[in-house]
């Protein structure tokens, strides 16, 4: 079907459907890109990376400041959020995970929370708790794509984030380094053997999950109009959520699971009750793990 | 300044409950959970309510919360602990979302607003209202649940317990039937959470949702973490510390968080069994170092 008129004018049910439906895909990308940073990273370390949600900030605040000055271009101030978030994974790595690789499970996992206590204060320190609105406004302009009700935005966001999944996985199934990571978390010690350096590999890993982390908080920064320093936090729990609901250690699993997690929130909110809107993600994952305690794709696919 | 002390000192024994019953899980169960406060607050809500409504006495008010608290572990336990670790410290801490925002919602609660009044136990006759008397029966809390959690780790089924946490095939091979003992040990750690949220709410007075959110789980968690997992000694010393310890920051009250958080990653660097941590994790620790 195809509607021709105004979107904003006449809301059917079928297009509120359907605009519930983009707007849910354009959240889930989001959920999709930082739960390929969980993935990425609980693939080769078998460790939940709870701070990715204060890297997603990051990348979403090194862009919003620097375009702030106004005199940063906007595809300069994007790379630099990534690069901003890939360098604090990276110290978190060497920081708070890696002297505790080989421990209990537990103790990574605490000492990543506490690195998310420490850079949420430190943020709030440093800019403050108020919201800042995106510097640069962009075009609003509502359009009939093939009868989907989608604006400008939204379509740029979502093949944004379809690019940024659709290159990790070139890079993890057509290079040498993606190879070599695959590897690693096949099995570390085998990778070793074979001249793999892991510890490089494990950075790398930090690295890449970083910047597609940073990415999605870019992204959001954009399409809420907002960056503070808790905007983390709730995305950081629902994309661990999408991950496991993917399967954890599937890159493909992480992708379906977010877009899915952000669909079923956004119908969720509009048509159950959305008071409880973020619950929702974790009735869902609770509900997959009774059923399918692997995940909806099964095993470490790459 | 009396006053302040007999306050800390009732807020550290809520705490020790509720550290040395997560304890038990993460410590003798091996199992992770980051939904604790969850627990807590089910016992702080069913114990006001029910104390509100019917007027009951209170040991019975905090029977109800026990129980109540108990079977919510129960509910959550036997679907969830056949997973692995990883994923129950997600399925716990979403829990804890989904209770946190129930709480903020219902009607019964109060909304977010929460509950103002709760009343002030009274056993025989004798009323709870001096802060000083009130330590005394959070004293009589704490020594329960110490006891309680002293004789269970020391018995058959303690001893069970921590071969499963070791090594789970090897307990299931030797007999030990592994995912009741997980399920019951859960819904134990969850009742005395709820016993903790009794003995809270009946002290505060006014309870909302504020006070049983992941912050709180996570408070715990740390408390069981920074005074070593499996010693009961060591929750009992990580939740003093982490009491005061916020207490004496309070006038750097901006860096408090900061300071916490950065506390955290230091000491697991340097010591990751803990203050007190037992033998068995750090040996494992030193075993599977590469």
């Amino acid at each position: 079907m195809v509607w021709f008129a105004d979107i904003s004018q006449e809301a059917t049910p079928q297009t509120m459907f359907l605009q519930q439906l983009i707007n849910g895909l354009t959240t889930g990308s989001a959920y999709a890109l930082i739960a390929l940073g969980y993935t990425m990273i609980y693939g080769i370390l078998g460790l939940i990376n709870f701070a990715q949600g204060e890297i997603y900030m990051c990348g979403a605040f090194v862009t919003v400041l620097l375009l702030a000055t106004g005199q940063v271009p906007f595809l300069v101030a994007v790379a630099a959020g990534l690069i901003g978030a890939a360098i604090l994974g990276l110290i978190l790595e060497r920081v708070a995970f890696r002297p505790l690789r080989g421990a209990h499970p537990l103790v990574p996992l605490i000492s990543a929370i506490g690195a998310s206590i420490f850079l949420q204060s430190l943020a709030l320190l440093l800019f403050g708790p108020n919201n800042r609105p995106f510097p640069l406004t962009f075009d609003f302009a509502a359009m009939n794509l093939w009868g989907l009700p989608v604006n400008t935005l939204e379509a740029v966001i979502l093949l944004a984030a379809l690019g940024f999944m659709g290159l990790l996985v070139l890079f993890v199934r057509y290079t040498r380094y993606g190879k070599a990571i695959v590897a690693c978390a096949l099995d570390r010690d085998t990778a070793r053997l074979m001249g793999i350096n892991v510890d490089r590999m494990v950075s790398l890993t930090f690295v890449v999950g970083s910047a597609l982390s940073g990415a999605g908080g870019i992204m959001m920064a954009i399409y809420y109009n907002a960056t503070y320093p808790r905007m983390g936090f709730l995305p950081g729990l629902k994309a661990f959520s999408a991950a496991v609901l993917g399967g954890v250690g599937n890159i493909p699993g992480a992708i379906l699971g977010g877009l899915l997690l952000g669909v079923a929130e956004s119908l969720g909110a509009a048509y159950i009750s959305s008071s409880y809107k973020d619950a929702i993600a974790f009735i869902i994952l609770i509900l997959v793990l009774l059923i399918r305690p692997q995940g909806i794709l099964r095993g470490r696919g790459h | 300044m009396t006053a302040f002390i007999v306050h800390l000192a009732i807020l550290a024994g809520i705490y020790i409950i509720l550290a040395v019953s997560l304890n038990l899980i993460v410590g003798y169960a091996g199992q992770v959970s980051l939904g604790h406060a969850a627990f807590y607050g089910i016992g702080a809500y069913a114990s006001t309510l029910v104390a509100m409504s019917w007027e009951v006495p209170y040991p019975l008010a905090a029977l109800w919360a026990m129980l109540v608290s108990g079977l919510c572990g129960l509910a959550l336990g036997l679907p969830t602990l056949r997973l692995k670790e990883d994923y129950l410290a997600i399925v716990t801490l979403g829990f804890g979302v989904i209770i946190d925002l129930v709480i903020r919602n219902l009607e019964i609660t109060g909304g977010p607003d929460g509950i103002v009044g709760v009343p002030t136990p009274v056993i025989l006759g004798l009323s709870f209202r001096n802060p000083l008397l009130y330590l005394l029966l959070v004293g009589l809390g704490v020594g329960f649940s110490l006891l309680f959690t002293y004789l269970l780790v020391n018995s058959y089924h303690g001893r069970a317990l921590k071969a499963i946490r070791d090594h789970e095939i090897t307990a299931q091979v030797m007999g030990i039937n592994s995912p009741a003992y997980k399920v019951a040990i859960f819904a134990l750690a969850a009742a005395l959470a709820g016993l903790a949220g009794s003995l809270f709410a009946h002290y505060i007075k006014h309870i909302n949702y504020e006070s049983f959110g992941l912050h709180t789980s996570i408070l715990i968690v740390c408390m069981v973490v920074l005074g070593g997992m499996g010693s009961i000694l060591g929750s009992v010393l990580g939740a003093i510390i982490l009491t005061v310890l916020p207490e004496t920051l309070r006038q750097f009250q901006s860096y408090q968080d900061l300071i916490y958080g950065g506390l955290l990653v230091a000491l697991l660097v340097w010591r990751p069994q803990g203050l007190l941590g037992k033998g068995k994790l750090s040996l494992k620790f030193l075993e599977r170092k590469e």
